[in-house]
């Protein structure tokens, strides 16, 4: 299938050949990511349910390594993640009118006997759910030491528990049609072509990409007039600049795929995120607290800059390799 | 005897001197901005037909336009999170006005002036608070913002004035956004768009929302029969698979009726409607997708669906010639449903999201 759309973009809009594999995109990046994010939330959920003591530090490790899990793959905003909201299930955020605190207070103070069953609690509103919600449990103080304390530790755990079911249901979807979905485009009315296939995997680095650049970056940055180091992202676990990381990491990965077979352009973006990654690692600086500074400022500024030219490569190197070059309309609607 | 200057002075004095109209730009009977090949921007005139009347240099890439009713001025207004808008003498290619929103709004790309030419009245981000505005200025006066009013809702961004009163409907498309994060959308689960009904003097008579299900799909794009029915678009958030109705038909005090074609016809929208308009007759109203390259064609009474049109990349959509107008990032100026169908028209431009109509003198 792949070999006669090649030859037709050849015969009839010179494009160059490409060598994505959708099956290699799929048992490489896409399984492997929603399955290591399936295995840590389990374990976050069984030691949450051993210690919930927000202070554990099998806890808090365990708490870690699912929510790195997740960013990793968090660009792949398509299909099983959508569905119920899972994804914003998983992680709401930016809570630019601060409801993940106030659901959390909500709970507490009602006892609401959601936290007793995993299913009542996955009704509950998605603020108060994820790895946010989480991070509040176990690291920001007014949560920390909450009282009662029986209902705290009943708290954190159904919240753990919860981001294990939805993890699973993911992983579930993923493994149990949506992959064939994608590996049989055009055999099926959601992909009806397998250049709507690799549309979906391009777009969801772009928009991963933007996330970490505008909201990432953005929101603690603010304006030059007006900083906003309290609005990086969990900033209480300090794990705002490994988010970033991680988001760079993950989207790589797929780029990576998306590029084979094509070097120069491979080589390209290579080199883009090497020096994104170069200097996030030289801004010693977890929290981006640093932006309330001229210098801190300025280097947060360039990194989102180095992000930006990622993108920018995306668009004018990747996307017309792959065939998926958006109209002028079409690509950033209004 | 009478001086040539007491001859002019008495002429102003009795309102004869002929006031500058559109017909001294040329007569456009529609605006639209878009990219030359060179990368620059530009707003056109065109015709009827898409016969290319002028063309002025815009500083950036435009959004929509507002057309002044009668003097030929334009309001070309930068795409989102713009603070600047400029208005344009179409007759003379000057600049004659800049427009800045103020501290703490910036524009959604969209405008409409009253009736009588007097006042402009624009959509804004309020993006420290829970309600977006409606800005109004004075176009007697060098645009000078005079004051404004809430809009209903978060992030308004189209609006048009129900014909023969003072009474607005504003698409709050939901989407919060907020300038230090560029044009990230920020609160797309718990998104509640809505249309609203205001008074100018800034009373909110009615907010209709859609179905709960449907709390995704962001209602940016209104177009208003003349008599009051108005035909808005939406951009679905949500998974593009899930395909939710993009269109829909409002009346005030009424129930929404949403309009959507049979399903294999419909996915081909991609869940996003980008303009829309009801046809010169009124008695339909059609969408666009650019993501889809499709308008569709739905009746006005029944909201039926009735046909559909392929262009790659079409987004502007203007009422026209016996049917509808659109364009094309593509270059494209088509007319649909006149009675002698005409061949598309194709210029060296992408055209952007937004055709304008410029409303004919009789009708003023």
């Amino acid at each position: 299938m792949r070999l006669i759309a090649a030859c037709f973009a050849l015969v009839f809009t010179a494009v160059p050949t490409f060598a994505y594999d959708i099956d290699r995109i799929i048992d490489e990046h896409v399984l492997p990511g929603f399955g290591r994010l399936a295995a840590n939330a389990e374990v976050l959920d069984q030691r949450a349910q051993e210690d919930c003591s927000a202070t554990s530090p099998g806890l808090r490790e365990a708490y870690n390594d699912a929510f790195d899990s997740w960013v990793r793959i968090s660009h792949l905003r398509f299909g099983p993640t959508e569905t119920g909201d899972r994804a914003f299930a998983l992680a709401f955020w930016p809570d630019t009118k601060g409801f993940t605190p106030r659901e959390l207070t909500t709970l507490i103070e009602a006892r609401d006997p959601a936290a007793d069953s995993e299913e009542d609690f996955s009704h509950v509103s998605i603020a108060g759910r994820g790895f946010y919600a989480l991070e509040f449990l176990l690291y920001d103080p007014q949560f920390m030491d909450a009282e009662p304390e029986e209902y705290r530790c009943k708290l954190l755990q159904a919240v753990a528990r919860d981001i294990s079911a939805t993890a699973q249901a993911i992983l579930d979807d993923w493994q149990n049609g949506y992959a064939d979905l994608l590996r049989n485009a055009g055999e099926n009315d959601i992909y009806r072509s397998e250049e709507e296939a690799v549309r979906a995997f391009f777009g969801s680095v772009v928009s991963g990409l933007q996330f970490t650049s505008d909201t990432r970056l953005g929101r603690p940055l603010g304006s030059f007039e007006r900083p906003r180091p309290n609005r990086a992202e969990a900033r209480r676990s300090n794990r705002s600049a490994r988010n970033v990381l991680l988001s760079l990491e993950g989207t790589r990965d797929l780029v990576r795929l998306l590029a084979d077979g094509a070097p120069n352009v491979e080589a390209e973006l290579d080199t883009a995120y090497d020096r994104a990654l170069d200097r996030l690692a030289g801004l010693e600086d977890p929290t981006f607290a640093g932006v309330g500074d001229v210098q801190g400022r300025f280097e947060v500024e360039i990194l989102q800059q180095n992000i930006d030219r990622i993108r920018e490569l995306l668009g004018a190197s990747l996307a017309p390799i792959l065939g998926v070059g958006a109209g002028f309309n079409a690509l950033d609607g209004d | 005897m009478s001086t040539r200057r007491g001859f002019l002075a008495g002429l102003v004095a009795t309102g004869l001197i002929p006031k500058p109209s559109w017909a001294d730009a040329g007569a456009p009977s529609y605006l639209a901005a878009g990219m030359l090949p060179s990368g620059d921007y530009n707003l056109f005139g065109l015709t009827e037909t898409g016969a290319e009347i002028f063309r002025l240099p815009l500083p950036g890439r435009g959004h929509a336009a507002a057309a002044h009713p009668h003097r030929p001025e334009a309001v070309a207004f930068a795409r989102r999170p713009g603070t600047f808008a400029i208005v344009i003498d179409c007759a003379k290619g000057e600049i004659e006005a800049t427009l800045e929103s103020p501290e703490g709004r910036h524009f959604m790309g969209h405008g409409t002036f009253s009736p009588d030419g007097t006042r402009l009245f624009t959509p804004e981000n309020a993006y420290n608070e829970t309600s977006g505005v409606i800005g109004i200025w004075d176009a007697e006066h060098g645009y000078a913002r005079i004051g404004e009013f809430v809009s209903g809702g978060v992030g308004p961004h189209d609006i048009c004035l129900l014909p023969g009163t003072d009474i607005f409907a504003i698409a709050n498309g939901g989407i919060e956004t907020h300038p230090d994060s560029g044009r990230t959308k920020l609160n797309i689960p718990i998104m509640r768009p809505n249309l609203s009904y205001a008074t100018l003097q800034g009373e909110l008579l009615e907010t209709v929302e859609l179905p709960r299900e449907y709390h995704k799909n962001s209602l940016r794009h209104l177009s208003v029969r003349d008599d009051g029915l108005i035909a808005f678009a939406m951009q679905w958030e949500g998974d593009v698979n899930d395909n939710p109705p993009l269109a829909g038909l409002h009346r005030m005090g009424g129930e929404m009726v949403l309009a959507e074609a049979p399903a294999d016809v419909h996915q081909r929208m991609r869940a996003y409607a980008g303009s829309v308009a009801f046809s010169e007759s009124g008695d339909s109203f059609a969408i666009t997708s650019p993501r889809g390259g499709e308008m569709q064609v739905f009746d006005s009474e029944t909201a039926e669906f009735l046909s559909a049109v392929d262009s790659d990349d079409i987004c502007g959509l203007s009422s026209g010639e016996g049917g509808f107008t659109y364009t094309t990032g593509k270059g494209i100026f088509g007319c649909v449903g006149g009675d002698s169908p005409r061949s598309p028209s194709r210029h060296e431009v992408a055209f952007d999201n937004h055709l304008v109509r410029i409303p004919s003198p009789d009708a003023a």
